[in-house]
């Protein structure tokens, strides 16, 4: 078996920026030099630099080890007992979940655990966790977010857990190192998986994607950066389908998904108990003109967003939020950036007059038909009916 | 087929290409540069070959083998294509020789190989672990036999995910892989890539790919090395290398009964609730209850009564043990003493 790595910090150093080397040369020479000289403040990139990248490729593995060793103390293993013994059908392309473990990170030192929805899609019964220092515990699942494929559980009597550090997405960059950190392989010690990041701002803002190996073995585990410190939740995802299990059919692809936490409000708002699901406005539209200036509502749904936010028929929604409506299509993908229950600004133009009002978006109730039978994967007590966000009455 | 990532190392030679290609013809550079994964391939490239047998109905008829002696020697992985009369072997020269299989290994699924041919170039199989966790691996085959003759085998970068052992079976079959094994991220799961070289970054190898198989754990696919040191230990006539999971072993006692009657719901894959416990027997003394679900017996975690009584089978009689049951929101744990069954 394998020991960690004692290491002392100057040495972390050196890796760390012989690992920045290694990780920087798309950028070419010229904005090479001038960034070095920009940022680390005459720490300057030395002449024999082609030498320290590949010193520095050479001890990545180090940083590797470094990171998940940092991140090892926030991670629980989940064990569920019970449920459907098998989802009929295959979910993507495995036949059914496994066996074993899974994995889940502390959010909070008094006990809250978030993890991918995957990890209950036979809808277990009952939850255990086993903490860093080899406690379990029965947990409780607290609330699902359908749009980021997470579950966020809830162990009783906890207190001061060791919480992860999450990454604000902004700081992430295309082409980072990232590492994939799972006890799916039913061995406390997790198996680790290197890539980079291949991509920011996926299914609809909420997910950042790595070729770094992605699958049951460590959905609801953490990928981490290169100082241990988290990217994002590894999920099974397929923004083109709203089941929590779609995407695994693409396990260990080279494509993998994970879900930035590092805004508090999502954790928060599903520690109410309250799940979060894909927001709607209920309108159709149809383009305004042919040069991509809005888009013209063509139906307004009663009792919906819309209506509530008072848009009418014939209005031309210029703007959502911060972003410039363009089309119905890129219109769509706007809308779906925003979670049921959430509230922002829309601005549209009617009979000559902008105008600008605030809309509430109403939740999507039924999870968009997919092919996957895992679409009503639901962990006991989080209900799909019942503990929806009520539209505020308002607008 | 599932696609497969070749991430890692065409972003590393990418990055390394882009990267010198800037500075013009400093040659030196270049080859310290492209050098540290080039020594590992040059060397690893000659000590594997492919391997074409019998192709059985949609099982493919080839696959990938390391060379392990002076003297014509090579592993591979076994399978039905080495049953026919005409396995032949091509080496990286792009020599064809008629191979026969000396020795077969069931449980690691393992098959030697000898072909009359010398072959100074072969892997040595050291008996002490080369690569640890994170480590960059490189694995070398002729997955989907792409290449052909003296054709090079493709090389893929990736890193040591984890050495463990795990319940395993192949396609549908529950056959059992029973060892250790090392998990990498290169894309193995392939077919025809079984056999190949896994090496570490200075061609030193750390293991041979495996057989195709999935994880119970997780009911995917897995990639992943059978570790140099089991590989010398069925090359050296060793029948099984392996020892096999001293807990999953029927121990030589008595064996054991803890008094509990589970639920018995009709599935399969029933969580494992106590019915009863009997009177006078180990978990009344302990204090188990009715609808009591028992978690771990034997720091085994019980998923559903199957387990339960596997971990029972395990125990023998008068052995003293744990046992953890959840009982509301609590988890409870017992020393129980096993009755006699």
């Amino acid at each position: 078996m394998f020991h960690p790595d004692p290491l002392p910090a100057s040495f972390f150093t050196r890796i760390l920026l012989l690992c920045c080397l290694a990780v920087s040369p798309c950028l070419n020479r010229e904005s090479r030099a001038q960034k070095s000289g920009d940022q680390d403040g005459g720490t300057s990139v030395p002449e024999t630099g082609e030498a320290d990248l590949a010193t520095g490729i050479l001890l990545a593995p180090r940083a590797f080890r470094a990171a998940a060793k940092r991140v090892l103390k926030s991670l629980v293993t989940i064990d569920s007992f019970g449920g459907v013994g098998s989802v009929q059908g295959r979910i993507g392309g495995i036949r059914r979940q496994g066996e074993g473990s899974t994995t889940g990170i502390i959010v909070s030192p008094d006990g809250y655990v978030i993890t991918s929805s995957f990890n209950f899609i036979q809808k277990p019964p009952i939850i255990t966790l086993t903490t860093s220092d080899g406690k379990k515990h029965v947990a409780k699942p607290v609330a699902t977010d359908w749009t980021r494929r997470l579950t966020l559980l809830k162990i009783e009597n906890a207190g001061g857990l060791p919480i992860a550090e999450f990454l604000s997405p902004d700081s992430v960059e295309v082409g980072q190192w990232a590492i994939s950190v799972g006890i799916g392989f039913g061995d406390s010690n997790p198996a680790i998986s290197a890539g980079i990041v291949s991509a920011k701002n996926r299914a609809f803002g909420r997910a950042i994607q790595t070729d770094a190996n992605i699958s049951p073995a460590n959905y609801g585990g953490p990928l981490v950066d290169i100082r241990g410190r988290v990217i994002g939740v590894c999920v099974p995802l397929n923004p083109k389908s709203g089941s929590l299990a779609s995407g695994v059919e693409w396990y260990d692809s080279g494509i993998g998904f994970a879900i930035p936490l590092h805004d508090s409000s999502i954790i928060e708002k599903l520690k109410t108990g309250t799940d979060i699901r894909p927001g709607a406005m209920g309108i159709t539209t149809v383009p305004a003109k042919l040069d991509g200036s809005g888009v013209k509502i063509s139906k307004v749904l009663p009792k919906t967003a819309a209506e509530k936010a008072g848009l009418e028929k014939e209005d031309l929604i210029t703007r959502l939020g911060d972003y410039v409506v363009q089309d119905p299509t890129q219109f769509r993908m706007l809308v779906g950036r925003f979670d049921g229950g959430s509230t922002t600004k829309v601005t549209f133009v009617r009979g000559g007059k902008e105008q600008t009002t605030e809309i509430t978006f109403s939740v999507k109730t039924a999870a968009p038909a997919g092919p996957s039978p895992g679409s009503n994967g639901l962990p006991k007590g989080s209900s799909p009916k019942g503990k929806q966000a009520p539209s505020p009455g308002k607008k | 087929m599932k696609f497969h990532k070749s991430g890692t190392c065409s972003l590393l030679l990418a990055c390394l290409v882009a990267w010198t290609g800037m500075t013009g013809a400093d040659a030196l550079a270049d080859e310290r540069l492209n050098g540290f994964l080039k020594r590992a391939v040059d060397r690893a490239q000659p000590r594997t070959v492919k391997i074409f047998g019998a192709s059985v109905g949609r099982v493919e008829g080839y696959g990938t083998g390391i060379m392990v002696s002076d003297d014509g020697m090579i592993l591979t992985g076994n399978g039905v294509f080495l049953n026919g009369f005409n396995t032949r072997v091509t080496l990286h020269n792009g020599r064809t020789y008629p191979a026969r299989v000396v020795r077969r290994d069931t449980s690691l699924q393992l098959a030697l190989l000898k072909i009359e041919a010398a072959t100074p170039d072969y892997f040595e199989l050291k008996k002490e672990p080369l690569a640890q966790k994170g480590d960059w691996v490189i694995a070398i085959s002729n997955a989907f036999k792409v290449a052909e003759r003296a054709e090079p085998l493709s090389v893929t970068l990736g890193v040591l995910s984890l050495e463990t052992r795990l319940t395993s079976r192949r396609r549908e079959r529950e056959v059992i892989y029973d060892g250790e094994l090392y998990l990498i991220d290169c894309i193995t799961s392939n077919p025809g890539a079984a056999g190949g070289a896994v090496v570490t970054a200075d061609g030193q190898l750390v293991g041979m790919i495996g057989k195709l198989i999935e994880s119970r754990e997780t009911n995917t696919r897995i990639n992943y090395a059978v570790p140099a040191r089991l590989l010398a230990a069925f090359v050296a006539g060793k029948t099984s290398p392996s020892t096999g999971e001293p807990s999953t072993q029927p121990k030589k006692g008595k064996p054991a009964d803890l008094g509990i009657v589970l639920f018995s719901l009709g599935g399969r894959k029933s969580p494992a609730f106590v019915d009863r416990v009997k009177r006078g027997s180990a978990a009344q003394k302990a204090g188990i209850r009715s609808d009591d679900l028992v978690v771990t017996l034997s720091g085994r975690t019980i998923s559903h009564a199957a387990d339960y009584q596997a971990a029972l089978a395990a125990l023998s009689a008068g052995e003293k043990t744990v046992i953890v049951v959840k009982r509301r929101t609590q988890l409870k744990r017992f020393e129980i003493i096993a009755d006699e069954k």
